[in-house]
């Protein structure tokens, strides 16, 4: 897998993808001293953020019969088409941001299995969001459990019935116990 | 007893617990017949759940509450700073519970968090974990080390990885650096760390409570095999190890030779290499005279857990230091 500084054009882009979704000057914040950098892996470039006293020994040729796997803080993967975030930042994210959606005991339990949110489990959202605005889906006990994409505007919300999609589950906390099988 | 009897004896017991013969034949050797029953039951019995609270996630106050509030009652073990036992039974999984994916705990061994504990690795150092995964002792080396410094976790396997990489990402470990290589060829990363787990790849047979098919699953020729790849490694591992530098060698194996024969063969070869005490009260001292072999007397600093006096798998760990120059 190869390393890679970020140039500023892909970097400003990242930005503009977290910032329209989550709100300005964001992705300054959790960049904070750190420098991005990204691994390669065929058509997937996986972004980290890293100390910049690590530079001497990443960008290092990394010696035969070695390869990076992970560096640093993992900030979201590049795909083809889009950013997505990474499930490790999503509490320093919770911290920047009001872009949350607010859901109950049972609402967060069949979210973290990977389900979607019905309006029964709603127990708070920013009345400003929009219909595809991507949110932070937050316990009762303010833990980040993941992302959800809205599928209606906010102020529609309260004119649905109790069973209605509120919110697509797009990464969630349980993908970690999901993914190991 | 006369070794023929010996080999009756070891052969009944053998039949009895449903163990290869060879395996019944060394206990009896190393611990006498009374020890050996008690191990063989021992192994029989399930071990206490045990979980690390991970402070990069969360207090400990907060987890022990909200554990609480669970029907989960969380006692500390004594010579840990953040291990903990707790009773699921009469619940989900530990790795089903909310706080488990948020990262607040890892569910782990007594004696795989000791190792860590051992090392006591410090905020800013340099610090290798090799053959990492899946990323216990890698998540707890970057919780003493407060996020500071570097983690170089190297892992050889690509689907352990995968998990080496989840463990991580969930725990909130963001001071790791995680190459797939060679764990027997670190030297090529021209890095001198200040401390080094080597918690070495074995033939598990400390796992027998945790895996009764290990009774019968490895040959004497299976160890063997081991001990030559765990001697490579930490030989590896020793000339890689800055000077003043710290090395823990821990197995989950509970024969000598994967554990203080290694160890002895590396203080005849590097004579800078001095093993140092164990501060911490667990376990009981490494051998010196395993099947009459005269070792460097200074193993006995080492710490063994056995699964007939610990409650826990059978574990080696050795703490050794690399004198300067």
């Amino acid at each position: 897998m190869k390393l890679q500084l970020l140039d500023t054009i892909e970097w400003a882009n990242i930005s503009q993808s977290i910032e329209t979704e989550f709100g300005e000057g964001i992705s300054k914040k959790l960049l904070g001293d750190l420098t991005p950098i990204a691994i390669t892996e065929r058509d997937i470039r996986t972004i980290y953020l890293i100390p910049l006293s690590w530079m001497s020994v990443v960008l290092e040729e990394v010696p035969a019969g070695f390869d990076f796997h992970l560096v640093g803080k993992q900030l979201g993967v590049m795909t083809k088409d889009r950013f997505r975030l990474s499930l490790q930042i999503l509490p320093d994210m919770l911290k920047l941001t009001t872009k949350v959606l607010i859901v109950s005991r049972r609402g967060a339990e069949a979210f973290t299995y990977g389900r979607s949110i019905l309006k029964e489990s709603i127990v708070w959202y920013d009345p400003e969001l929009k219909r595809g605005q991507r949110v932070l889906v937050v316990n009762e006990d303010n833990d980040c459990l993941g992302i959800a994409a809205l599928s209606t505007d906010a102020e529609r919300i309260n004119r649905l019935s109790q069973d209605s999609l509120v919110g697509k589950n797009l990464v969630d906390i349980g993908w970690f116990i999901r993914r190991l099988g | 007893m006369s070794r023929k009897e010996l080999r009756e004896k070891a052969k009944i017991l053998a039949k009895e617990h449903g163990y290869l013969p060879y395996m019944i034949e060394r206990y009896l050797v190393l611990w006498g017949e009374k020890e050996t029953l008690q191990f063989l039951e021992a192994c029989e019995k399930p071990l206490r759940t045990s979980i690390r609270v991970n402070t990069l996630r969360a207090d400990q106050e907060v987890v022990i509450k909200r554990m609480k509030g669970k029907k989960i009652i969380l006692e500390r073990i004594p010579w840990l700073d953040s291990g903990f036992y707790g009773d699921f039974t009469e619940t989900s999984t530990p790795g089903a519970f909310l706080e488990h994916m948020l990262g607040f705990y890892y569910v782990q061994g007594v004696p795989s968090m000791t190792t860590v504990q051992v090392l006591d690795p410090q905020p800013n150092e340099t610090v290798f974990d090799l053959a990492a995964a899946p990323g216990g002792k890698t998540t707890h080396i970057a919780q003493q080390m407060h996020n500071t410094g570097r983690v170089l976790a190297i892992e050889q396997d690509r689907q352990r990885l995968n998990s080496l990489e989840s463990n991580i990402l969930r725990c909130g470990v963001t001071n790791a650096i995680v190459y797939r290589g060679d764990a027997k060829k670190i030297q090529a990363l021209n890095i001198q760390p200040d401390k080094i787990l080597l918690d070495a790849p074995c033939s598990g047979e400390g796992l027998i409570p945790l895996d009764p098919t290990r009774k019968t699953s490895k040959t004497m020729a299976d160890v063997h095999y081991c001990a030559t790849r765990e001697n490579e490694m930490l030989d590896a591992a020793i000339s890689t190890l800055a000077p003043e530098g710290t090395i823990v060698y821990s197995t989950c194996s509970i024969a000598p030779e994967e554990n203080e024969y290694i160890v002895d063969s590396i203080l005849k070869k590097y004579p800078e290499i001095k093993i140092v005490p164990i501060p911490l009260d667990f376990g009981s001292a490494g051998y010196t005279e395993p099947f009459g072999v005269h070792l460097d007397e200074s193993l006995r600093l080492a710490r063994r857990f056995l699964p007939h006096q610990d409650g826990t798998e059978g574990f080696f760990i050795c703490k050794m230091i690399k004198e300067a120059a």
